[in-house]
């Protein structure tokens, strides 16, 4: 098989899926940050209505209410793939995070404010302030999440640049091109969407569900079907886009048998989501079966784009550097204790979840039959 | 052949410095953090069996919320220290997460469930009963705990490897011989800073008198009990230590030994104040000082990581690399090929090196000492030298390991070693242009037999009466 990454030594195609499969899982609610603080700061500029105005939405509560949970999630799930990427790239990613120097130590305090201004906006206090104070906090949070990819994909363009390491250290200029870092942070911001729509219409799903609304009257799908069939459409288009700045070669790496198959993945993808938004839509309800459709078709997407992320990235690098590391990497132990304690955590958050559900079906917080509530 | 990495220039504070504020904060709070959930439970145990009517109010009230900031806080900036290590040295970081990638893994587990845990009960355990309530709060405290265990084995695994240096195996590297002390010893530091912020909150709590006050913070200065075992942990741990950095820690390295006293003196106040208080049975800590125990409490966290970061030196993990990234077994290598040789990233520190020598010196400094020492700051060499003529120099840096026995060896050719001489004196004369430097063979000749009498191991290791080759 000459499908990335199952064509390389074993050692290297296991590293890559568990890196992969665990990026795939920080992006589910990376996503859910980074694109609901766009759409709240767009909810704020662009009103609505005066009497449905979109920060009153039931999208915009639910977002409100879940986006700090969702930033710790996405905090703790990225550990995970931070860990292996330095195992697999070791000399890129460090090279990288060291030309970056105090940009790259800026992420952290930043990601401190985003935090804490995800809670003030979620407070009650804010709906008395006044309206340009509230735009400049989402707008503030928005430009925080941003400013955060900006540096990891900057991280990530330095480290397949090797040639350019000292001219960068020497000169501090660390973007080589803007027109292909900005398409491609453009391919990741549009990206999110779709994955936030999704999660967002599950939870608004679940919260009707358990006030005993039928499904066609659950807010918002008309607003979370048009933000994630746009999201998908401007994905596909940054993505072409971005195929454009690449050499010849990298790009028949990617258009070839290697990521052939992945790249079919994501069309798969894109496809089945814009036919599942379409449908419901039409039908005007969130439909068990559609929702589910869309959620395989965006973690198809996701899935596909991670591995020709890599992809990309693996024909770029020392190919033989990345083996040793895999192979010297595989003689150490601790596998398998691994594998227990994430069958036994699993369990014992199933147990967690389990054991609230009787108060979830008092939450009232984030139903969207709530009357007081921020405006922002 | 270890990686060169480049390497920034953060200025006159040293990279240590940096490295050791966002450590200190971090191990603060998420000590804090693992502590907390004993708290919790503890109280909501209180609650649950009638043992302490106002245990509820402390339970609901805004501990929790304290809880869940320093947990998300204390993920933060561990990832914080992951990205400063990585500035500071990169292969030392890189050995760290090699070596152990499938402890880390499992301890990610462990995160993902407490913060599962922690969230559950935090968002609904008004409306849960009070078992399940306690239910969560067990699982979120064992998870904390267990990312302490997880993480210590490696912390502790840099300062005493142990069998792991022979046998490479996992099991030996993580229960290496300062593990057992080093864990028992941050747990008793976690109910601590628990117990302490627990008072500082009690005194927060609304409408509450006295007494009821009083009686909350009896049962929060519970979990300072295990203080009484501070003596013998510290001292397992000393004991457990190798004589080299034991010997630093005791008086050896001024420094060393300042922060070492800070963090005792800081800790027997903390525990004569609590403990003398629950003896007389009639402890009452205001809100005031709760807060300067706290803030004792943060200074004797604060020597403490010193200690633990200081210690170690001329490593940064024992035997496996030395401070500079540089790798023990190399050593003898890079005498002969020269230690920049391989370095592609110009000197951009030092933009008016009037020759090539003082250059190479330059950027030997930054390769082999700038991860300890600046020219002209903090631990300035141009003022450690300040008296001493270029042969003196010349000797003591070729003896870099008898000068003073937590430094490395040096580890380039003798013309590396001339050249960072120059350098130095080319600083110390205020950076003249032109600066003369004639190559003398006689002089390299002398460098290379200091260099050999030397020998290419840390002293450090004679010191502490252990023979290791690699
Ligand atoms: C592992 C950290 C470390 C490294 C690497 C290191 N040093 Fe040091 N060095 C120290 C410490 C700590 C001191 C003690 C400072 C003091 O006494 O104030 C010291 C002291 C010195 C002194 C003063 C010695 C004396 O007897 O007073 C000189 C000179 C010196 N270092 C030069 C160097 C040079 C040159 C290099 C690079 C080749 C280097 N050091 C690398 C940690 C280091």
């Amino acid at each position: 098989m000459s499908v990335f990454p199952f064509a390389q030594p074993p050692t290297v195609s296991f590293y890559l899926i568990v890196y992969v499969l665990t990026l795939v899982l920080h992006a589910i609610f990376m996503t859910y940050v980074l694109a609901g603080s766009l759409y709240l700061a767009w909810a704020a500029v662009f009103r609505g209505s005066e009497e449905t105005p979109r920060a009153r939405s039931a999208v915009a509560k639910i977002l409100r209410e879940w986006m700090p949970f969702a930033l710790s999630a996405a905090i703790t799930a990225g550990v995970a793939p931070l860990l292996f990427v330095q195992i697999i790239y070791r000399q890129e990613f460090y090279t990288s995070n060291l030309l970056l120097g105090w940009r790259w130590l800026m992420v952290v305090p930043v990601l401190v404010v985003g935090f804490y201004l995800l809670y003030v906006v979620k407070s009650r206090l804010i709906s008395n302030w006044p309206l340009p104070v509230r735009i400049a906090l989402v707008t503030v949070i928005s430009a925080c999440f941003l400013f955060v990819a900006f540096c990891w994909t900057t991280n990530h363009l330095l480290g397949i640049q090797s040639a350019r390491w000292p001219q960068v250290y020497e000169s501090g200029q660390v973007v080589a091109s803007l027109g292909a870092l900005t398409i491609r942070l453009a391919m990741w911001v549009a990206g999110a969407f779709p994955c936030m729509s999704i999660f967002v219409a599950w939870q608004l799903r679940y919260y009707s569900d358990r006030d005993g609304r039928p499904a066609s009257q659950v807010g918002g799908l008309r607003a979370l079907s048009m933000v994630a069939s746009v999201g998908i459409l401007l994905t596909l288009a940054c993505a072409g886009g971005y195929l454009a700045t690449l050499t010849a070669d990298t790009r028949s790496a990617l258009l070839g048998s290697q990521g052939g198959p992945w790249m079919m993945a994501v069309a798969l993808g894109s496809v089945v989501q814009l036919n599942g938004w379409w449908l419901m839509r039409k039908n005007g309800q969130l439909s068990t079966s559609s929702l589910s459709l869309v959620t395989g078709g965006c973690l198809l997407m996701l899935t596909g784009a991670g591995f020709l992320r890599e992809l990309l990235r693996f024909v770029q690098v020392d190919a033989s550097g990345v083996a040793r590391n895999a192979k010297s990497a595989a003689s150490v132990g601790g596998f398998w204790l691994f594998v227990l304690f994430t069958v036994v955590n699993v369990g014992l958050m199933a147990i967690c979840v389990r054991l609230v559900r009787p108060a979830l079906r008092t939450d009232a917080e984030t139903s969207d039959q709530q009357t007081e509530s921020p405006t922002v | 052949m270890s990686s060169v990495f480049p390497v920034n220039d953060y200025g006159p504070l040293m990279p240590g410095l940096v490295m050791a504020g966002v450590a200190i904060l971090h191990v603060f709070l998420a000590q804090f953090a693992v502590g907390g959930g004993f708290l919790l439970c503890y109280f909501q145990w209180l609650a649950m069996t009638g043992r302490n009517e106002y245990a509820r109010r402390f339970v609901e009230g805004f501990f929790k919320i304290l809880l869940m900031i320093s947990f998300v806080m204390g993920a933060l900036t561990g990832v914080g220290i992951w990205f400063t290590s990585i500035q500071i040295s990169a292969a030392t970081i890189g050995e760290m997460v090699f070596n152990f990638h499938w402890i880390w893994a499992t301890e990610w587990t462990f995160f993902c469930l407490e913060i599962v845990a922690g969230y559950c009960f935090y968002r609904y355990h008004q409306r849960l009963s009070d078992r399940t309530s306690l239910t969560l709060l067990v699982l979120y405290t064992f998870a904390a705990w267990m990312s302490l265990f997880w993480i210590n084995g490696i912390l502790s695994w840099q300062l005493t490897p142990g069998d792991w240096v022979q046998s490479r195996e996992l099991i030996d590297g993580f229960f290496n011989p300062s593990f057992w002390p080093s864990l028992f010893f941050r747990t008793v530091v976690c109910l601590t800073l628990a117990s302490l912020v627990g008072c500082v909150v009690v005194n927060l709590i609304p409408d509450l008198d006295r007494d009821a006050q009083r009686s909350l913070i009896n049962r929060a200065a519970h979990l300072m009990l295990p203080m009484l075992l501070m003596p013998a942990l510290g001292a397992w741990f000393l004991w457990a230590m190798p004589a080299d950095s034991r010997s630093w820690v005791l008086g050896g390295s001024p420094a060393m030994m300042m922060f070492f006293m800070i963090s005792v003196g800081a800790s027997v106040a903390i525990g004569g104040y609590a403990l003398l208080g629950l003896w007389l049975q009639r402890l009452y800590i205001n809100g005031a000082t709760a807060t300067l125990l706290l803030l004792l409490a943060f200074g004797a966290t604060a020597g403490g990581e010193f200690v633990r970061e200081g210690s170690r030196k001329p490593y940064s993990i024992r035997y496996v690399v030395y401070s500079s990234g540089i790798i023990p077994e190399e050593v003898g290598r890079l005498r002969e090929i020269g230690s920049v040789t391989n370095d592609p990233y110009p000197v951009t520190n030092e933009p008016d090196c009037p020759n090539p020598t003082v250059l190479l010196g330059a950027k030997v400094f930054r390769r082999q000492c700038a991860v300890c020492h600046t020219m002209e700051g903090t631990n300035g060499v141009a003022h450690l030298t300040q008296t001493w003529d270029l042969s003196q120099m010349r000797l003591n840096i070729a003896k870099l390991q008898q000068t003073k026995p937590y430094m490395p060896p040096f580890s380039g050719t003798p013309q590396e070693l001339d050249a960072l001489v120059h350098y130095i004196r080319w600083v110390l004369d205020d950076r003249p242009s032109p600066f003369d430097y004639q190559r003398d063979d006689a002089v390299l000749a002398q460098i290379q037999i200091w260099l050999d009498e030397a020998g290419t191991e840390a002293s450090s290791l004679a010191l502490a009466g252990e023979e290791w080759s690699p």
